[in-house]
């Protein structure tokens, strides 16, 4: 099922919430705004958000096991049988106006009475020499994107968490060999996952160690240096050391944030702005995952369903 | 596809050699399958989209005058014979949302980039956008729904051109593309990653976007 309503809305009109963000957190956040009859409008990046680069998604409850981009599709099979319209596009401001917000993109003009901020986190760099050089040539942030073009390659994944872990699984699919690559003692991968890459043969851990450049060629990624100086032959180099959340966007507009950029919510999932929510990985929950921040989306979606009905609307 | 209003008319071209006994079979693996799929939206479409399907084999003057030299491409050109959007690649999986996204803004359905793009025109010269992906990518999807419409709507002056570089790996090379997606503007600058339309248009563009709502 596709939703094909693509156009513009009016720009005079006042949703009841917009939510910024295409990953799970907004979306759920969508289904329950939408279930509360309140009108609303979805703006994302990147449909899907992070998770659809997840190649396998098994603590999703109810599904056993599924990708990240299918768990999506499934969310999208969802929002469309609600004709929940979704806008491909990044808001670059928001301002409040009276008793609603102003949201501004290149491509359009929006108006709402509340917002959920959902705008997830991107992948951090390492910040090394080489990395932004080799970036699409053999240096890449997401497996299931680049994994298939390193058949019986040689690959490192730098990281020590369980998303590194995860790629490294994968990515042992199609490669001849992985090496995770870590600062520390022991990777932190979920057990399950750590158990996973100690038993396949493909992969192999090098820990306390860190890169300090990658090198290559016209035609790509040919080595990694490390910080004892030694120089280990790599095709590929796939980065996985966490990420920062998106919320410049919320700092512009005076949202609290955190010393980590997260966004401050409560168990409401309240901002300090009234009317303004934020959820999923921009916010600052401990334990980042795809169910608590479908959690604190559906949460917000009820705060501002109640929000709503003690405002008195005039515009 | 029972909701498009106005008719369009895909230009698919495949591989299809008659045997001797008279029965066809296509060479290229991917357009089977994929023509299977263009056949039921084409029948579930009212009369309002025709699929063409043009065997390179047998139709060498249309491959010669629409420059075909990989299979399978789908055209898709406007009333002025002016090619939008081009794709070497046959769309699968999340692919095909953009793909069916298309159909409909070809079809003059709204479209959410046009009044940017319009307001902008007089400032891109004519262009191409070449958009690599493969159908494992979950950000290419996003990527081409942007660039395929922003073709769309620039009244000719911008062509999008989608190319699957596992199945043409030799244009990924070409293009040093081992990540996807890779956009290329105007054969000069390269985008890695997943990017928003408005960091193409600005490529496009060579300047700030001008935008009055």
């Amino acid at each position: 099922m596709y939703n094909i309503e693509l156009g513009l809305p009016d720009p005079d009109k006042v949703f009841d919430m917009i939510i910024l963000g295409g990953g799970p957190a907004a979306l759920g956040c969508a289904i329950y705004a939408a279930r509360f009859s309140m009108d609303i409008l979805v703006i994302g990046k990147v449909y899907g958000g992070l998770i659809t680069t997840t190649h396998i998604v098994e603590n999703y409850p109810g599904i056993t096991s599924v990708s990240g981009t299918q768990l999506m599709e499934m969310f999208r099979d969802h929002i469309n049988s609600l004709n929940i319209q979704y806008i491909s596009d990044e808001i670059r401001s928001i301002e409040k106006v009276d008793n609603h917000f102003v949201l501004k993109s290149y491509f359009g003009k929006f108006k709402a009475l509340t917002v959920l901020l959902a705008t997830g986190s991107e992948r951090k760099k390492l910040g090394i020499l080489g990395e932004e050089e080799f970036t699409g040539r053999g240096v890449s942030y997401c497996a299931t994107c680049d994994g298939p073009f390193f058949t019986d390659k040689i690959l490192a994944v730098i990281g020590g968490s369980d998303s590194a872990a995860k790629e490294a699984l994968f990515l042992a699919q199609h490669a001849k060999n992985v090496y995770i690559i870590y600062r520390r003692e022991e990777i932190r991968a979920e057990p399950i996952n750590k158990k996973r890459v100690y038993e396949n043969k493909k992969i192999e851990i090098i820990n306390n160690t860190n890169i300090v450049e990658i090198k290559g060629d016209e035609r790509g990624v040919k080595s990694v240096i490390f910080d004892n100086g030694k120089e280990f032959e790599v095709d590929g180099v796939f980065i996985e050391i966490g990420s920062n959340p998106n919320s410049i966007l919320a700092k512009r507009i005076g949202v609290e944030r955190n010393n980590k950029g997260e966004i401050i919510i409560n168990r409401k999932s309240e901002t300090n702005i009234p009317g303004i929510y934020a959820a999923g990985d921009v916010a600052n929950s401990p334990f980042k995952q795809a169910i608590t921040g479908v959690s604190e989306g559906v949460i917000a979606a009820y705060a501002a369903f109640d929000y709503l009905k003690n405002i008195s609307i005039e515009y | 596809m029972a909701k498009l209003t106005k008719p369009v008319k895909l230009k698919v071209f495949t591989s299809q050699k008659t045997e001797a006994n008279g029965g066809k079979i296509r060479a290229c693996m991917d357009c089977g399958q994929f023509m299977s799929l263009l056949r039921i939206y084409e029948q579930h479409s009212n009369g309002m989209l025709t699929i063409e399907e043009l065997s390179i084999d047998n139709n060498p003057e249309f491959a010669k005058r629409y420059d075909i030299q990989r299979v399978p491409t789908i055209l898709f050109i406007d009333d002025k014979d002016r090619e939008v959007i081009r794709y070497l690649a046959a769309p699968q999986g999340a692919e095909i949302q953009p793909f069916i996204q298309a159909i409909f803004a070809f079809a003059g359905a709204p479209n959410y980039y046009e009044a940017t793009i319009k307001q902008n025109l007089d400032r891109i010269k004519p262009s191409t956008i070449k958009v690599m992906i493969t159908n494992s990518c979950p950000y290419c999807p996003q990527v081409v729904a942007s660039s395929s419409l922003m073709a769309i709507a620039s009244d000719g002056k911008i062509r999008t051109i989608i190319i699957d570089i596992m199945a043409n790996q030799d244009i990924g090379q070409y293009y040093d593309a081992a990540g996807v997606p890779y956009t290329v503007v105007n054969d000069q600058k390269a985008i890695s990653g997943m990017v928003g339309a408005d960091v193409i248009l600005r490529s496009l563009i060579g300047g700030n976007i001008r935008v009055q709502y």
